[in-house]
């Protein structure tokens, strides 16, 4: 997108595998970046990958193999893995659990037979259904064995059940044996002993076989989760990993000298080689709430919105305080985890969704389908035959119709307002622009209710937050969405469209490891109790920073290479959320470290909350222990560019184009985004042009660009 | 709108249709011209000449007669129950389990009602033996009329098609 004389070296690369478009970004030492975008491949993701960094390079004129050697740093996040697991395409697994529970896996938790769903859906029963399990009852075998809650060994192990257990899932064609015993977070001596059975009977049968405990892996308590998550890691990872090493391999043999790192669902990142590769099941999205993080440290933004308008979704996360909340029982393809995952919500309506009428209440419906890469009936090629909100858009005047996708293909005008007519405008009696604007209009109420919603059900006022924009489609709508709400600013950056894989380029190196304890302290109690929760705590840090340790040992770090940050997960004793706490203590043992425990918590309480509803009368109880660690590694830098007044440059300027609003066409001025400079002013009517997404003033509001290409758009009161 | 294929509704008649197809059916409002294609789909599967007007079960319809244009509740096999405004339930072959070894047979010991309260009364065609309905009243309680269709309503205000013709 930029072209620039001096030649500097390209450090960081981000890369957004998604289901229809591989993004990459790559970004130079002085802050120049460059947004690339090539077809995705699922037969071989690293090609699509490769592609894309050579439409990207071109902008500078440059090669993949003169530029991949110089790269400091990259960082991949897709969907392959989710969609193994949607496809049910991973390993034949086996499964141990206690006898008597062995259909609880098949069962699975009621609410994953509407997960995901609208909320139409989710009242209507008749469309629940329960998705085929990831193992079968068939590869499931119970042992006798039973911890009680409070992590008693009240039935012991029986080894030679578990051997027979073994020998069977061999005999069924098991790949892998995953091993969950009830309130193994508890105690884990059972299911370890049950592993070391396993590994001893697999030995012995000369079978060489993974087997994964959940202990060993995620040890939280919700049995469905961890069960869920076990299984995960093993039918799916090991595919997974399988994958990145092509790609990894491909970069190598272009001769990249970095290590290839990928999103995780905790907004860090990890290496290929991670042993837990079941927390990369998501992390395109969460790659914009990362980049968020950093374009509000370089702009003062305690309080952000992030909000990320794709083809079928809208999805928005806060971030608060500078940071953002994560959610440590997610759902992800239908099913619960216990996951460390970038709190985000999500509304099916994005820019690509269809549109229909209601035949009996004649009400415009949005999605919940919608058009994807077909873009809509605009598009001749795409076979489509029903209105999609990308159709409103063109008849309108908001895309251009010649230079969709920078000119990749051509849309017909026409063809988008003979089905509107026939589907949506006759049938309501309306013109075919106000029909069209009818749908924008209701698109846009949606979203800006929901952001609203988002921020005010959570206790925020909208004034305290700066509104982050982006997302191929985002700059299209931020006018519509943000209008009224009334945030802050409002920023729209110039690489919206390769924001995510900019975000991952953004990413801390950074493993995290959870588990679950239970602490419980009364307000008063005497200092030996609260030692004793220190001492508990402290053990369960240490637990957790081999394995974390482990992690950076494998891509060559020395542990003292590693930062190590500790947190914990504190609640009002009986209350029902807790809260993640970074911990103002480097090491928990005495009474005094308690009571800073304890400070944090309640400082934190009282921000997130109020002051006046702290209860520590209840007492304190810590649920979990947080280990992160991470190290140091090159992120992108923003472009500096100096201030060039108000005025744009006349070659930024392409024209005019007919423009309908509020029931009139007006002339909208037509930009070219990359020949816009830091300082430029805008005032609507208007449209800003690059080949991947488009900006769009309308009358009313106007735009000024900074010296690190970000849109600020305001309501011209 | 989604429009569906005649055969996209015939598999939905027959429980085949796939998934994806399905679930957007469930979600969206449903399309003007579903009751038409369903009781074509319908229509298909039943060898009576007979028009099906409304689908009243699984094997069950009100059907206009070939014969004498009168509207008719008519089983599969093509056995007549009357005219549709009657209870067809009153022409069918009754079995009443009000015993409590007529209960074992469909349910476990001691899972079944006790059939002072409650018995279960189920209505068979007397030609094929299809099960068309099952009741579960108190012992005394009389044959339940479940419903009369305003059909002539349904089919102009519903779902605007022309009511077919009817004898009186």
């Amino acid at each position: 997108m930029e072209v620039q004389q001096a030649a500097s070296q390209v450090q960081v690369m981000g890369i957004d595998a998604g289901g229809t478009m591989t993004d990459t970004f790559f970004v130079r030492a002085d802050g120049r970046f460059v947004v690339g975008k090539a077809q995705s491949n699922p037969g071989d993701e690293s090609l699509a990958i490769f592609n894309s960094s050579q439409d990207a390079l071109a902008h500078w004129g440059r090669e993949v193999d003169d530029v991949y050697p110089e790269l400091v740093t990259c960082v991949y996040s897709g969907t392959a893995m989710l969609n193994r697991i949607l496809m049910r395409k991973g390993l034949d697994v086996g499964l141990i659990c206690n006898r008597g529970f062995e259909q609880i896996h098949s069962m699975g938790r009621a609410l994953q037979s509407y997960l995901g769903y609208a909320l139409e859906d989710r009242i209507h029963l008749n469309t629940h259904r329960y998705d085929e399990p990831l193992v079968p009852v068939s590869r499931t075998r119970g042992v006798t064995e039973r911890t009680d809650v409070q992590g008693k060994v009240v039935i012991p192990l029986r080894e030679d059940e578990v051997r027979q257990a073994t020998r069977e899932l061999v005999e069924a064609g098991s790949q892998a044996i995953v091993i969950c015993l009830l309130q193994s977070h508890k105690n884990e001596v059972s299911e370890q002993r049950a592993r070391d059975v396993v590994k001893d009977e697999l030995k012995k049968l000369k079978v060489d076989v993974p087997v994964f405990a959940s202990v060993d892996y995620y040890p939280s308590r919700k049995e469905s989760h961890r069960m869920n998550t076990t299984i995960l890691e093993a039918y799916g990872a090991e595919p997974s990993r399988q994958t990145l090493k092509k790609v990894s391999d491909r970069f190598k043999k272009h001769g990249a000298k970095f290590d290839l790192r990928v999103m995780a669902t905790h907004g860090g990142t990890i290496s290929w080689k991670a042993k837990e590769l079941a927390r990369t099941i998501v992390s395109g999205p969460i790659g914009g709430v990362i980049g968020s993080k950093l374009l509000g440290e370089y702009l003062g933004d305690e309080n952000i919105a992030c909000s990320d308008i794709g083809g079928t979704s809208f999805d928005v996360a806060l971030i608060t305080k500078g940071s953002f909340a994560i959610k440590s029982d997610p759902d992800m393809a239908r099913l619960v985890l216990s996951l460390p995952l970038v709190a985000m919500d999500s509304v099916g309506a994005g820019a690509g969704s269809f549109v229909r009428l209601d035949p009996y209440s004649k009400s415009i419906k949005l999605g919940p389908d919608s058009a994807g890469y077909r873009v809509g009936t605009c598009w001749p090629e795409s076979g489509l035959d029903t209105v999609s909100v990308s159709d409103c858009h063109v008849v309108l005047g908001y895309l251009n119709p010649d230079n969709f996708l920078g000119g990749a293909i051509k849309l017909d005008v026409q063809r988008a307002r003979d089905h509107i007519k026939a589907q949506i405008a006759d049938p309501l009696g309306l013109s075919v622009e106000d029909a069209a604007a009818g749908v924008i209009e209701l698109l846009d109420l949606t979203l800006s209710e929901y952001l609203r919603a988002n921020i005010s059900a959570k206790g925020y006022n909208p004034a305290e937050f700066t509104c982050f924009s982006y997302g191929g489609a985002g700059p299209v709508h931020t006018y519509g969405y943000t209008e009224g709400v009334g945030f802050k600013d409002v920023v729209v950056p110039a690489w919206a469209a390769g924001f995510s894989a900019f975000g991952c380029a953004c990413a801390d190196f950074e493993y995290r490891y959870d588990k679950s304890v239970d602490l419980g302290v009364a307000q008063f109690a005497a200092d030996a109790d609260k030692a004793a929760a220190c001492a508990s705590l402290q053990e369960a840090w240490e637990e957790l920073a081999v394995k974390v340790i482990d992690e950076f040992v494998i891509n060559g770090y020395k542990p003292e290479d590693v930062l190590l940050i500790l947190g914990y997960k504190m609640q009002y004793m009986g209350q029902l959320n807790d809260l993640e706490i970074v911990s103002p203590v480097s090491t928990a043992a005495t009474a005094a470290d308690w009571d800073q425990i304890i400070d944090a918590f309640e400082n934190t309480y009282g921000r997130v909350y109020a002051n006046s509803a702290r209860s520590p009368e209840l007492g304190f109880s810590i649920t979990g222990a947080i280990l992160r660690g991470m190290v140091v590694t090159q992120k992108p830098v923003l472009p500096e560019d100096p201030d060039c007044g108000p005025t744009p440059p006349k070659e930024a300027y392409l024209g005019t184009r007919p423009f309908y609003r509020h029931k009139r066409w007006v002339e909208a001025a037509l930009w070219k985004m990359e020949s816009l400079k830091a300082g430029n002013h805008i005032v609507g009517p208007a449209i800003i042009e690059s080949d991947a997404t488009t900006f769009v003033v309308p009358d009313g509001f106007e735009t000024t660009v900074d010296k690190h290409r970000l849109f600020h758009l305001k309501e011209v009161k | 709108m989604s429009a569906y294929t005649n055969e996209q509704v015939a598999h939905l008649v027959e429980g085949s249709l796939d998934w994806e197809t399905t679930f957007r059916m469930l979600s969206m409002p449903k399309d003007n011209s579903r009751f038409e294609q369903y009781l074509k789909a319908l229509q298909a599967k039943v060898t009576f000449p007979d028009k099906i007007v409304l689908p009243l079960g699984p094997h069950l319809y009100i059907v206009q007669s070939a014969k004498t244009k009168q509207w008719v509740t008519m089983c599969d096999c093509g056995h007549e129950f009357g005219d549709y405004r009657e209870n067809w339930k009153l022409n069918a072959a009754i079995y009443v389990r009000d015993t409590e070894e007529a209960m074992t047979e469909v349910y476990p010991k001691l899972m079944a009602p006790d059939t002072q309260w409650q018995v279960y009364r189920e209505y068979y065609c007397p030609t094929c033996g299809t099960m068309h309905d099952v009741e579960a009243p108190t012992p005394w309680y009389p044959v339940i009329h479940d419903f009369e269709p305003d059909i002539e309503a349904f089919y102009k205000e519903w779902v605007g098609l022309p009511v077919p013709e009817k004898a009186a």
